[in-house]
């Protein structure tokens, strides 16, 4: 247990063993957890960080008890945040520190551009090298927060002449966040329950595999950092419905906006805020703390959201905010009834009453729940309906969940957060109302789609946390020094019972953290942009044939060369070639998508066409057929067919890529037009001589990926040529040809040497008459 | 004039129409114009009685297969009777039903397209003839020639739903049709009937409204809806799944799916059951050391909640181990 990717586990380990003691600790009597807090992580100090040795200097100090709780406190958070931040390093310290996979390199490459450039010509950035050519305007359609974000720290550290490259700011700028999620999680759920089980959410939000799925170090995205935004805009909306100060909802509102500025995800708080006035209105729970909270919150939230170019007026335009807006007028006119109430008599306001709630509320609620209903819900439904646009179903992101990623995701969270919800709806308060309405709304969009996981984790550790703190709470301890009345004779379950659960429960723990110790290191620290493959005595290759590739585009090509290549390529193209692309992963015009598509399902002479109409010099594809890589072009292919179909349905049937029997196949039984497509050609040129397997009974051109012998060996190219192929064949790209010369003439050219021999004198004169009525002839047509 | 007289005057007039050519030659051209229009003119008293057309063999042959012909034809062979127990035939059947009547009641209604069906317990030797085996089939004879292969509806790759008929239809044919589903609105009635129940429940109690303030009921409704979601009922839904898998070798069943990538209905149940089963475990655990009550009932409840956590968790850990190959730790 002592090696290093076991260091998380043992945080961990020692963290849950420290929060057991903490756990007895709410009413007052330390001595016993202390005892039981020390002999649990007894075993485990050793390979822990140095934070143990501190806390046996503590027990000296425990006659004063507030000092040694909050100091204990602080220590587990520290721990908590660093143990988060150091499990998100696999992918650094195996490779290096790099930015991942796709998304992150466009953001990356705004960072860089808004660092160079400065603020203003980030907002105004036209960026002129991706979609060729129509181009993007890039400051008006993006969430700038975590752009702003990273340039902020690295102007902070620049200024402090701490020189660091933009791009390790970007690398660690999502571990960082992950500790100040740990911090707001913590606060959120002591202000929800109490400190033990904000302390035990901390370390879980810390390591839990559905949040690291997103904010390993490289995964420069804007979740990384929203979850953080999400998780403080929670907790202070809490703040402020409980004391209904106007501070803690300013407060709230800032961070609402920093959300709103960095991730799409906002639509889920100003729906779910208002979902929880509803809500409370409905159980009779109004107060002016909640009346304050809410209009205040709603009023400048949408001044301040509305400030975002991306988003602009669409806090008022769009049906997903309009649950907020309808909401705000229900509290109003709650208020107002609240406010006649006590100048009316009993008689005239029962009469008002039923007028105006019977019209009132009857219109608002129908507005809210049919608004609600199409907005949202629809939105978020219609995710799985739109099938049939092949753009949206070929993202696996846009899938539902199976039961399978919820445990693999979030492990034994799953199977006891709805104990934690049991309880919040047992012990029912205003601020509970609100976590359960967020377990349940959040659990329905994890259910819809993969991607929602992330909103759902969050919660998942609170209620984890009050579950587990709660049995903690009551079964750690010793029963002799924690009886008030020492005639309490009912109390005692027994030390025995008491410490068989306590243990097994510490169990349970121990292999969560395990667990989320294995997926972050094998599942979701793969940088993507290097591949690794093991040997079976251990030893690793690292293939960086991407890099490489882009990195001759940057060397070899012109500056304002063009690349075509499937979309999934456009971003890494982008940033690391900085060469111009057509197509990228911001899909927002499908139908060059599909003229993309297009080119590659047809035939080369087709393609060329396409391909000089859009100015292709170079065309980059990504074909694994010889170290056996599943995520290349030709297994993507049929969705380039499908998408190209879609615009394009008299050129490309998909029906011609399969085989009569309805199978997609490589080899000489495939169909001859995918045999004969621009892609394939592209994939398999040369590969026919090519014996992958050296000594092992496979033909030449055998594909390692699909399992099956090329069916077409003998390819020719006419108005292309290999550029470049990557050392294991992973990246190919060719070159497009200028057009030829005119074609000579297939008949010969007309002699004019005459048969005769004899000359007439007419000749060159008519030759001369002749040749004048060309040039007259061309001048016209020229005029 | 009912069917059985139609069928009846057809066998008529088919057994004439060989003879016809050689008594009159000089009226080949006129007669078979003749029997042209006839033709369209039956078919369009058919659809505009129906807009699918029930066929039986002489009937298929003569409308469909017998060469005079200016329309295109689209064709479902089916088996609809209950006891064929074909449950994708009537699935197929309604889309098929929505494409024709949106063709029907379009205003580019034409003779130029009809949609018919043949079933297999009245036509089966059109299916003998087509050496056709399967059920149900779209086809389409085109006005000219014989139907080639892509005029056989791939339902197999594509689906029935009406918009990809159409769409199948506008390739074959250059008719288009846009296909207008009628409005579903037994959801909305359910709805609207859900809601009048539970106000009318609510109104005749009235004055007993305690039930709603219990918190027990609240909780048990909040935890269902995690269960069916974290158990992937969503996914269920979504995509279908079957209920469990039977080998066709040897019989056996199985209920858990092999791959990480998918589920088995019966599987997502056994595990709403153990995720419930461990909730309930920690729901005792709290519940033994919180209640007031004989130390002894306490302590049991307290190790049948233990053992409901350990022991679920460990089996809900061995079914993930199952699908994740090669989980254990490294």
């Amino acid at each position: 247990m002592k090696s290093s990717p076991n260091k998380g586990v043992l945080l961990q380990y020692w963290l849950s063993g420290a929060l057991g003691g903490w756990g007895g600790t709410s009413d007052g009597k330390h001595k016993a957890s202390t005892n039981a807090g020390g002999s649990v992580h007894g075993n485990s100090r050793p390979g822990a960080a140095g934070g143990g040795g501190g806390k046996v200097g503590l027990s000296g100090g425990l006659t004063q008890p507030a000092g040694w709780q909050s100091l204990l406190s602080f220590s587990i958070l520290f721990l908590a945040c660093l143990a988060g931040f150091s499990s998100r390093l696999f992918a650094v310290i195996r490779f290096e520190s790099i930015i991942h996979e796709f998304d992150p390199w466009f953001n990356y490459r705004s960072t860089h551009h808004l660092t160079t450039n400065g603020f203003y010509e980030f907002l105004n950035w036209f960026d002129e090298r991706a979609w060729y050519p129509l181009g993007r305007i890039v400051g008006g359609t993006v969430y700038p927060g975590l752009m702003v974000t990273a340039g902020l720290i690295h102007y902070v550290l620049n200024l402090l002449h701490i020189t660091v490259h933009i791009r390790d700011v970007c690398v660690f700028l999502a571990p960082v966040f992950s500790g100040l999620t740990a911090i707001s999680t913590f606060l959120l759920t002591r202000e929800l329950w109490n400190q033990g089980a904000g302390l035990l959410a901390a370390c879980f939000i810390a390591i839990v595999p559905g949040y690291i799925s997103r904010s390993v170090a490289g995964s420069f995205d804007n979740e990384g950092i929203a979850i953080f935004a999400l998780q403080f805009t929670y907790y202070l909306w809490v703040k402020s419905v409980k004391t209904g100060s106007v501070f803690w909802t300013i407060g709230c509102c800032l961070s609402y906006f920093y959300m709103v500025s960095a991730w799409g995800g906002y639509v889920f708080i100003i729906n779910l805020i208002p979902l929880h006035v509803f809500v409370l209105l409905l159980m009779q729970r109004y107060s002016r703390r909640v009346y304050i909270a809410y209009s205040t919150f709603y009023i400048v939230g949408l001044v301040l959201s509305m400030q975002i170019p991306f988003v602009g007026f669409q806090p008022i335009r769009t049906s997903e905010h309009m649950a907020a807006a309808g909401v705000f007028a229900l509290l109003q006119a709650y208020a107002f009834l609240q406010y006649l109430k006590d100048r009316l008599t009993r008689q005239e306001f029962q009469t008002l009453f039923f007028l105006g709630v019977s019209l009132a509320a009857g219109m608002v609620f129908l507005t809210v729940i049919y608004l609600t209903y199409t907005g949202l819900y629809v939105r978020l439904l219609t995710c799985y309906a739109k099938i049939h646009i092949p753009i949206i179903a070929s993202v696996s992101e846009h899938q539902p969940t199976t039961w399978v990623s919820f445990f693999f995701d979030l492990h034994i969270l799953v199977c006891t957060f709805p104990a934690g919800l049991w309880f919040c709806i047992k012990n029912i308060n205003d601020e509970r109302v609100f976590v359960a309405l967020y377990a349940i709304s959040a659990v329905y969009f994890a259910g819809v789609m993969v991607r929602l996981m992330l909103t759902l984790t969050p919660v998942v550790c609170m209620l984890s946390a009050v579950a587990f703190s709660s049995v903690f709470e009551h079964y750690m301890g010793d029963d002799t020094k924690r009886e008030k009345p020492p005639e309490k004779a009912e109390e005692g379950l027994g030390p025995n019972i008491k410490s068989i659960v306590t243990m097994l429960m510490l169990m349970l723990l121990m292999m969560f953290a395990v667990h989320c110790t294995w997926v972050t290191s094998n599942a979701y620290s793969s940088p993507s942009v290097v591949l690794a493959s093991y040997n079976h005595d251990g030893t690793r290759n690292i293939l960086d044939d991407f890099r490489e590739a882009y990195y001759w585009l940057r060397q070899n090509t012109d500056e304002h060369a063009r690349v075509m290549s499937w979309w999934d390529y456009g971003y890494q193209i982008a940033g690391m070639a900085n060469r111009t692309t057509l197509v990228d992963n911001n899909t927002w015009n499908n139908s060059h998508i599909a003229l993309v598509g297009k080119a590659m399902s047809s035939n080369e002479s087709a393609a060329y066409q396409i391909m000089r109409s859009l100015d292709v010099d170079y065309v980059l594809i990504i074909f694994g057929g010889v170290i056996g890589y599943s995520g290349d072009d030709i297994n993507k292919f049929l969705w380039m067919v499908r998408i190209a179909e879609g615009e394009h349905p008299k050129d490309i049937r998909e029906s011609d890529y399969f085989t009569p029997q309805g199978e997609f196949r490589v080899d000489k039984a495939g169909s001859p037009t995918l045999l004969n497509c621009l892609m394939y050609k592209m994939s398999y040129y040369r590969f026919g001589e090519m014996q992958v397997r050296r000594g092992a009974l496979t033909p030449p051109g055998f594909d390692r990926t699909r399992n099956a012998e090329i069916g077409n060996k003998d390819i020719k190219f006419k108005h292309l040529e290999e550029a470049f192929t990557s050392e294991h064949w992973l990246v190919r790209i060719y070159k497009v040809k200028k057009l030829d010369n005119r074609e000579p003439l297939d008949h010969k050219l007309r002699s004019v040497v005459p048969k005769q021999k004899y000359t007439s004198k007419k000749v060159p004169l008519m030759l001369g008459g002749e040749f004048a009525l060309q040039v007259w002839r061309d001048s016209f047509r020229f005029s | 004039m009912s069917s059985s007289d139609v069928t009846n005057f057809f066998f008529l007039f088919q057994n004439l129409a060989p003879t016809l050519p050689i008594m009159q030659p000089s009226h080949l051209v006129t007669s078979l114009e003749n029997l042209l229009s006839e033709k369209v003119d039956q078919m369009m008293e058919w659809s505009s009685r129906r807009s699918v057309v029930r066929m039986n063999g002489d009937k298929f042959r003569r409308f469909v297969k017998a060469p005079p012909r200016n329309y295109s034809v689209i064709v479902m062979f089916t088996a609809l009777q209950p006891q064929r127990q074909c449950s994708v035939c009537r699935q197929a059947n309604e889309e098929y039903q929505v494409l024709a009547n949106s063709w029907r009641y379009s205003s580019a209604f034409s003779n130029k397209l009809f949609f018919t069906v043949v079933d297999y317990d009245e036509g089966a030797d059109v299916f003998q003839q087509l050496n056709m085996n399967s059920a149900p089939t779209f086809m389409h004879f085109p006005a000219k020639g014989k139907p080639k292969r892509a005029d056989t509806f791939d339902l197999q790759r594509i689906g029935f739903a009406s918009e990809q008929l159409a769409k199948w239809i506008a390739d074959r044919t250059d008719v288009q049709i846009r296909v207008f589903r009628p409005p579903n609105y037994s959801g909305t009635i359910a709805l609207a009937l859900l809601v009048s129940l539970v106000g009318g429940l609510l109104y005749l109690r009235r004055n007993n409204l305690e039930f709603i303030y219990n918190k027990t009921g609240w909780a048990m409704a909040a935890l269902c809806v995690v269960f069916a979601m974290t158990s992937g009922q969503m996914w269920n839904h979504i995509r279908g799944p079957p209920y469990a898998h039977k080998n066709p070798q040897n019989g056996q069943v199985s209920y858990i799916h092999g791959s990480s990538q998918a589920q088995f209905v019966a599987e997502s149940h056994i595990i709403l059951l153990l995720n419930a089963a461990i909730t309930m475990g920690m729901v005792l655990l709290n519940e033994a050391a919180t209640s007031k009550g004989d130390v002894g009932k306490r302590r049991i409840i307290c190790l049948v909640g233990l053992g409901l956590v350990v022991f679920f968790f460990s089996f809900l850990l061995s079914i993930f181990r199952s699908k994740y190959h090669g989980y254990p730790y490294r």
